[in-house]
């Protein structure tokens, strides 16, 4: 039995949090939609007088937001596929192949993912000047790539465990070929793990900053993260409007994936027609 | 149809060898258990046959085709597995229609054959279920079904019966003797359950530490046993072994001697250790010379397993009438019946020692 004290103290709790983690995204929206007059008004008011779309539409028609914009659903889309690919191949080979230095191969993989990036930059920005690649898309997504493939590889791993390996033996034996029982078979159970490894690549990827800070400096390649941040805040000035409405719209993007793919990350669990 | 054979096939995983020297012939149509307990190498040896293993050494051929080399897909073999593997994401429907669309059936033949597999297990008015929304005992069929749709040579199944519950196992093992009497296939059937081997199969081959002991049909591995192991492997309860010395014409165990025919085993037995095997049905309470103590009486309705206790110590096992009276704590006689006696070498899979055919079929009244 709980007492009523702690429903009480454990609701204050947990409302307590929530009101912090929404409250600077309650107040950016708000500040997005406020008139520039209202702004900086002192009392601050909660809910603004007049609804104005104004700073929307000055950042999709005045800036270079849309660029950016592009630039980043390039970026993060090619950075998915890319680790999604790789990772779900990598991962079978680890899982159903037996040979030498596999699990040292997939501890060195993970090893990678301890450095912290501003260790592997230097390098990497280094490498992307030799191969002639700096100040392009294709650097970032490679430089994502390599930082998102090996948590990808290890989550993939687990879930590719996961699948009975009498399941792929079947499909032989009822006569598809390896590549054929992994398409039929392999993908479709794995599904929601891609879906997760994608979902967590793509977040990843969309929010990065210090990659893109140094391997792109020019305004038609930069990803939202760096673009938004040089247009809108300079030494002397902030755009404080501006720089809100463009954080709503960077958000959306992440909003509307999570609201769909939620639903599918839960449902594919459990399901399994394996006994025993 | 098609015969299998396995020829001096070995198989080694890393240095650990699974299987030495493995010669079976399985006739075409036949239907063969391959039994033994786990970790015995009769599963690896059905996978073998699959074209999921390869053997080290040796040479696998299904219908005269050396198979060694060729993808499990081309073997023209189906399998059941214990786990039954069906496909999660299909239907019942989907999952049958499997290995004839990788075969490229063409679609309306396709539904005509698993019209015509659903109907054969009942399985019509499940065809749109997804594998989770059925029993163990539908998926069962299920896993039948995706493996006879396509009317294959040989049908291999890993303990097929073995998640089931008893009940449905018994209804089970009928439906598959059933099947094989209807198809007239090879099958080749792994079980670590004697029963189902005994009761399902022509011929048995019962293995042991990677080595085929015995290769034979269930009257003489019963009957016949050529060693230690198959002797207390098949049976239950098992064969009651006694280690004792041959001396003369008899056998001598805790102090007492056992009358031996001398002329139904071997000639040269020599001096040393030796073990004599009965099976409980011969051990006759209160008709010999040994004296022991009843320990324990289980009564299973039809009949009764009694524990006895011989003066050493030695347990061994008699099976009985369920109306006989017989109380735990009792002194008996008892003796065995002299036809009905085994000896073996004293080693675990110590040979058998009798002269073939000598210990024969004796009828259970005679006891």
């Amino acid at each position: 039995m709980q007492s009523p004290l702690r429903t009480l103290i454990l609701n204050l709790v947990t409302w307590t949090l929530v009101l912090l983690i929404a409250f600077p995204l309650l107040w950016m929206i708000i500040t997005s939609v406020k008139p520039q007059t209202e702004l900086f008004r002192i009392p601050p008011t909660w809910f603004p007088e007049t609804i104005t779309f104004e700073h929307y539409w000055r950042l999709l028609s005045e800036t270079p937001f849309l660029t950016y914009f592009r630039n980043s659903v390039v970026l993060a889309s090619t950075t998915t596929l890319f680790v999604v690919c790789l990772g779900t191949l990598g991962a079978y080979s680890l899982v159903r192949f037996r040979y030498r230095g596999r699990e040292t191969l997939a501890m060195l993989v993970l090893f990678t993912y301890l450095l912290p990036s501003v260790v592997l930059i230097i390098p990497l920005y280094l490498m992307m000047v030799a191969i002639g690649l700096s100040n392009t898309l294709v650097s970032l997504i490679l430089a994502h790539t390599t930082f998102a493939l090996p948590y990808a590889l290890w989550l993939l791993r687990s879930f590719m465990e996961g699948i009975p390996e009498d399941l792929e033996s079947a499909a032989l034996v009822d006569g598809a070929s390896r590549m054929g029982a992994f398409r039929d078979i392999i993908l479709p159970q794995l599904l929601p793990g891609i879906i997760s490894t994608a979902l967590f690549t793509f977040i990843l990827s969309w929010n990065e900053y210090l990659y893109a800070l140094v391997l792109v400096n020019s305004d038609s390649v930069a990803p939202l993260t760096t673009g938004v941040m040089s247009m809108l805040i300079s030494t002397f000035n902030i755009e404080w409007s501006l720089l809100m409405a463009a954080s709503v719209m960077m958000s959306l993007p992440l909003i509307i994936v999570f609201a769909f793919l939620q639903s599918y990350l839960t449902s594919g669990f459990g399901a399994g027609g394996v006994k025993g | 149809m098609a015969d299998v054979t396995l020829r001096n096939v070995r198989k080694q995983f890393g240095t650990f060898v699974a299987l030495e020297k493995l010669d079976i012939d399985i006739r075409s149509g036949e239907f063969v258990a391959l039994l033994g307990p786990s970790g015995c190498g009769k599963s690896t040896t059905l996978r073998m046959l699959a074209g999921l293993e390869f053997p080290t050494s040796g040479e696998i051929s299904i219908g005269g085709r050396v198979v060694n080399d060729v993808a499990p897909g081309k073997r023209d073999i189906a399998m059941v597995f214990q786990s039954y593997a069906l496909y999660p994401h299909m239907t019942v429907g989907e999952n049958i229609e499997y290995p004839l669309k990788k075969r490229g059936v063409k679609a309306t033949e396709r539904k005509a054959a698993v019209l015509r597999a659903a109907e054969m297990l009942q399985l019509e008015p499940l065809l749109d279920r997804k594998p989770k929304q059925l029993s163990g005992g539908q998926q069962q069929r299920v896993a039948l079904g995706r493996a006879l749709v396509r009317d294959p040579q040989v049908f291999l199944l890993d303990e097929p019966l073995s998640n089931l519950d008893a009940k449905l196992r018994s209804y089970m093992r009928a439906e598959l003797i059933e099947l094989h009497r209807r198809l007239g296939k090879t099958m080749v059937y792994v079980t670590h359950d004697q029963l189902e081997a005994m009761t399902m199969a022509s011929r048995i081959a019962v293995m042991f530490d990677g080595r085929l002991q015995q290769f034979d049909t269930p009257a003489a591995v019963y009957n016949r046993p050529a060693n230690r192991f198959v002797a207390s492997f098949i049976g239950t309860p098992s064969m009651n072994q006694l280690e004792g010395a041959v001396d003369g014409s008899t056998f001598r165990v805790a102090g007492h001697a056992i009358p031996i025919d001398r002329s139904r085993f071997v000639h040269a037995l020599g001096s040393g250790t030796f073990v004599l095997g009965v099976r409980p049905e011969f051990v006759t309470i209160g008709g010999g010379d040994l004296p022991a103590r009843i320990r324990l009486v289980e009564n299973t309705g039809h009949e009764q397993i009694v524990t006895l206790e011989l003066t050493d110590g030695t347990r061994l096992l008699a099976r009985t009438d369920a109306a006989r009276r017989l109380d735990v704590g009792q002194s008996v006689q008892i003796g065995f019946h002299p036809d009905a006696l085994h000896l073996f070498a004293p080693e675990e899979t110590g040979r058998r020692l009798n002269k073939d055919d000598a210990a024969s079929v004796i009828p259970m009244r005679s006891r």
